[in-house]
């Protein structure tokens, strides 16, 4: 085995002892990648994982660095500049990635991209700059 | 840091799927780089030849270790894996998970360990 390996080992067993518990945050991650347009809360996401509520939010963030709303905040974001980027209405791209609320959806997406959703349709943003700040 | 540009250019490209983007001549070597398909106007993978003896030092301390030298993001490092394993492509690290990411690290040809990840 090589050091690096080891160091891999080392700093797995160190940050992630519970190998179970990873998989079943990064599963719940996954579920969130797929269905990031539904109507998703941390009810049924943690009940989904098997873990419970305030335990899964600790751990979820304990793995990515964010809680699972902005998470799935910044998914939703990704794709909704995606589909502006393809020319899709700024009212269909609000609805298509599961936002409720337009205004809230601009707001976010103006302090996340540092650009509005009408600043960045098609060739404007293909290739822009990446997100300007964290959701908060 | 490759030891061979042409042998680099190859495993980088038929293997590992990039496409060259830019082959300047510059006397003995060239300006080579490769880039993702999937965005041919982004960030340029620089193939540097070796020719400071100092980095073929640094260079071979990494990989002794099986330290690799640099990473890339891929969607799927099982998937990846697989592919390249296919081809023949050599591994030093099976995909391992390490909380929220897994890894995988595997032989250049060229002198170096570059690892694959998923977030």
């Amino acid at each position: 085995m090589t050091y690096y390996e080891q160091q891999v080992r080392n700093i797995r067993a160190k940050v992630y002892p519970r190998q179970e518990l990873s998989r079943q945050i990064v599963q719940a991650k996954e579920y969130m990648d797929r269905h990031f347009a539904d109507r998703l809360d941390l009810d049924g996401i943690s009940k989904r994982a098997m873990i419970s509520k305030y335990h899964f939010l600790r751990l979820f963030k304990g793995h990515y660095g964010m809680t699972p709303h902005q998470y799935l905040t910044e998914v939703r974001l990704q794709e909704a500049k995606r589909l502006l980027g393809i020319g899709m209405p700024v009212a269909e791209v609000c609805v298509a990635v599961g936002f409720d609320s337009i205004s809230s959806f601009k707001g976010l997406f103006k302090r996340y991209w540092a650009k509005t959703t009408s600043g960045c349709k098609k060739s404007n943003f293909r290739d822009g700059p990446g997100p300007k700040s964290s959701i908060v | 840091m490759v030891d061979d540009q042409k042998k680099a250019l190859r495993f980088y490209t038929e293997a590992l799927g990039f496409v060259k983007k830019r082959d300047i001549p510059m006397g003995e070597h060239s300006w080579l780089t490769v880039v993702s398909p999937e965005e041919q106007d982004g960030t340029e993978l620089v193939l540097e030849p070796m020719g400071f003896e100092p980095a073929r030092v640094f260079q071979q301390a990494l990989y002794e270790a099986g330290i690799p030298l640099t990473a890339f993001r891929v969607d799927d490092v099982q998937k990846e894996y697989d592919r390249l394993k296919g081809v023949g492509v050599i591994f030093k690290m099976p995909p391992t998970q390490m909380g929220p990411t897994t890894l995988a690290v595997l032989d250049d040809t060229c002198g170096n360990y570059i690892q694959i990840f998923q977030v």
